[in-house]
This record gives structure tokens, sequence and C-alpha cells, in this order.
């Protein structure tokens, strides 16, 4: 299953939808997490708070591959998307392992093929580098196989290399 | 000089990033501020504080490898404030996450390094640290251990007269020292950021954690959190499940 996360204006969501098979939209109207661990210990794989992303680990969590397209913030992800990725911790489970010779949460919908990240804005070779180590990170965390990181000019140059 | 010290943690009550924010206030000299940030209502007075200091320390918890999404929405605020207001504090940054490895916090330390320079503020280093959240209940397990001694400590006086029982205070102080030796590498790390902070001078990363063996920190996360899932009945609803 292929799914897309985006940053970008809704409009793009009715072409990306025919490059996909689930859409997470990230439009920055839901609430950031409150740390609670609920969704790990109180009702699994669902957050407390009654908005959009309740259950959206659900979505994430059973990606073979995540498409993730965000506009640069500081070498990551901007605000509306890491906003998601917070709330959706869910695709995990409180229970921890060695991953990497680190210590990680176990992945409740198992492993995942390819994490990409389509990065577009502003940005500085600085902040190219704390994305990819970034990025990287994530992919652990996350239980990817493979991870990739592109830059772009625009939002537009990024849609289109979906 | 001033030093504001914002608690960024979203959780209201005990927070391991208001634990680390009290510690490192221990260490610092002349004025200083603790601010909480949770939401976009908390801006303005974390602002007007910044207005006049020399030091920022950010206290966070790491989300997903990196600030947690309120934290990104401030950083964003706060660029255009110092620019907008041509001021140049130094930046420390105190990072915690419930994993045993405080290097897993190094992509944040690079996004707040990054933030700097946009913003036109010194960057001056951090400490990340592994097992934030074993950490703060150290802190808790102390401040009941020192209960129970208390209330042992009265009764004891009350059923034998003796005002001086070595027993239960070389008990008491044995426990106290192991919780002591758990946060020590933390508070080696705070003490010298804060005579950094205390110098406007430049700390560096440094990343240090829980002093506990790595496997022995995994069986109780586990321990834990099954416990956690007990008592909150997540263990009821498809705990590990697919959903």
């Amino acid at each position: 299953m292929k799914v897309i996360l985006h940053d970008l204006d809704w409009q793009y969501s009715q072409r990306l939808l025919t490059k996909c098979d689930a859409i997470v939209e990230a439009d920055g109207k839901y609430a950031p997490c409150k740390g609670c661990f609920g969704c790990w210990v109180k009702h699994p794989a669902e957050c407390f708070i009654k908005d959009k992303l309740q259950t959206a680990c659900r979505i994430l969590g059973r990606a073979d591959q995540l498409v993730i397209i965000t506009k640069n913030l500081y070498g990551t992800y901007s605000t509306k998307i890491k906003n998601v990725m917070d709330r959706t911790i869910g695709t995990s489970t409180p229970l921890c392992v060695y991953r990497q010779r680190e210590m990680h949460h176990t992945l409740r919908y198992g492993k995942h093929a390819l994490l990409k990240v389509l990065v577009y804005g502003d940005i500085t070779e600085r902040e190219k580098a704390t994305f990819i180590y970034m990025v990287k990170r994530n992919a652990v965390n996350d239980g990817y196989n493979k991870s990739e990181v592109l830059f772009f000019h625009s939002a537009a140059e990024a849609e289109r290399a979906v | 000089m001033k030093t504001v010290l914002v608690n960024c943690s979203p959780k209201k009550r005990f927070s391991a990033s208001a634990y680390l924010a009290a510690l490192q206030s221990f260490f610092l000299k002349g004025k200083k501020v603790t601010k909480n940030l949770r939401s976009k209502k908390d801006y303005t007075p974390v602002f007007e504080q910044l207005k006049d200091a020399d030091s920022l320390v950010l206290c966070l918890p790491l989300y997903a490898d990196g600030p947690p999404s309120h934290v990104s929405a401030f950083l964003e605020e706060a660029e255009l404030f110092f620019l907008k207001n041509n001021l140049h504090p130094n930046l420390y940054c105190i990072a915690n996450n419930g994993f045993i490895e405080g290097r897993q916090n190094e992509a944040l330390m690079q996004v707040m390094e990054n933030f700097c320079h946009r913003a036109g503020i010194n960057w001056c280093g951090g400490v990340g640290i592994g097992g934030g959240v074993m950490l703060n209940i150290t802190r808790i397990v102390f401040v009941i251990q020192t209960a129970i001694f208390f209330i042992q400590y009265i009764i004891g006086i009350i059923q034998t007269g003796l005002f001086l029982n070595t027993g239960l205070l070389y008990a008491f102080l044995q426990n106290a020292g192991l919780l002591l030796f758990f946060n020590s590498g933390v508070l080696f790390f705070l003490i010298r950021m804060g005579s950094a902070v205390n110098k406007c001078s430049v700390s560096g990363k440094h990343y240090t954690r829980i002093l506990l063996p790595s496997f022995i920190f995994i069986l109780i996360a586990n321990i834990f959190f099954t416990l956690l899932s007990l008592f909150q009945g997540g263990l009821f609803r498809g705990w590990l499940k697919k959903k």
C-alpha cells in the first residue's frame, strides 16, 4: 500500500490520489500531541483527541511505501507534517527492543519498504544535511528498510516527482 | 544577566522537561525566569521575557526524532520575533527522550542549530539526555522515599523514644545515593552547561543518559508500560494488535 502524507493545498490531493492508495492531508486542522501515551496504553492505535488524526496511525502503519511531501523548516518537517507524525506514534507499540543496536519501540504493523521524503522550499546546505540525517533516523525508528530524500524549489515540482 | 528557561513539555504536571529545567535553573546565576510553552497563548509571556534576556534555555522532549510540533510552531514565531526586534540572545537546549541513548537527540540538536542561523541568534549547544521519563520517575521516587523515611522516623521516636535510628537513616541514604548515581551523568553535564550559560559562552553538544545498562533499562521500560497498560485498560483492547 502506497500512502502520501502532504502539507500542500487541498487541490493537490485530487491529483495525488491517482498516484497512491491513501492520502493524509496535513492541513493543520488538528491539535498537537499531548504526550499522554494513551495511544499505547489506553486505547491502542487511537488518539484520545477526537479530530481527523484520531486513527490516522492506522493508515500510516499500513503503508509499504510512505511518501511525505513537506516544506522545509530548519532541516526538518513543516509544523503541519510534524504534528501528524507526533500524533501517529500508535504505529508502534509501547514495548521496546534493540533495532540497529539502539532502543526502539516494536512495530504494530511490522516492517515497511520505503520512506520517501520530498522537501520543497528555501533550504541551506546545512539544513539539507540535517534533513537527510533526520529521515534516516525516522526510517530506523519506524522500521523502514530504505529511505530517500529529494529536494525541490517549489511544491509543484515536488508533487510532480511523486 | 538574565536567563529565560522554557519548559516545552505539553504535559501540565510531572514532565521530565520541567524537572530538567528546575535542575538547570539551580546551577544558574543572575535573574532566572521559567516559563511554560504548551500552546500559542504562551508565546507572548515568553517573548516578553526574551526582550531583555541574555540567554534562552529550551527544555523539550524528543518527539519522533525531532522537536514536538507545538515547539516547531513556536520556533517559526520566535524567528520572526528575534529578527523584528534585532535580538541576539544565546540559545541552549536540553532535550530528553524516552529511549536510553542520549545521542538519539542529535537530529533535534541540529534543527535547533539551524533555527539559530535563520533567527540570527547564537547557538551555544545543549545536552541530549536518554531515559528522560525514567529520570523523571527517580525524582518522584525520591520524594516518596523521603516521605516514607520521615513517617518511619516519627513512628520510631514514638515507639522507642530514640531520636537517632542509624539503620533507618543508612537505608534512606543508600537509596538516595543510588538515585543520585542514576542522575549523576545528567547533573555533570547540566552543571557544565550552567557554567557556560553563566559565562555566556559556547557549551557544545553533549549526550548523556540515566546511568543504567541498556538491557536493564529496556526490561524496566517494558515492565513499566505493561503495568501502565494494565491499569489504563489498553492491555485488554488489542494492546499489540494491528488495528
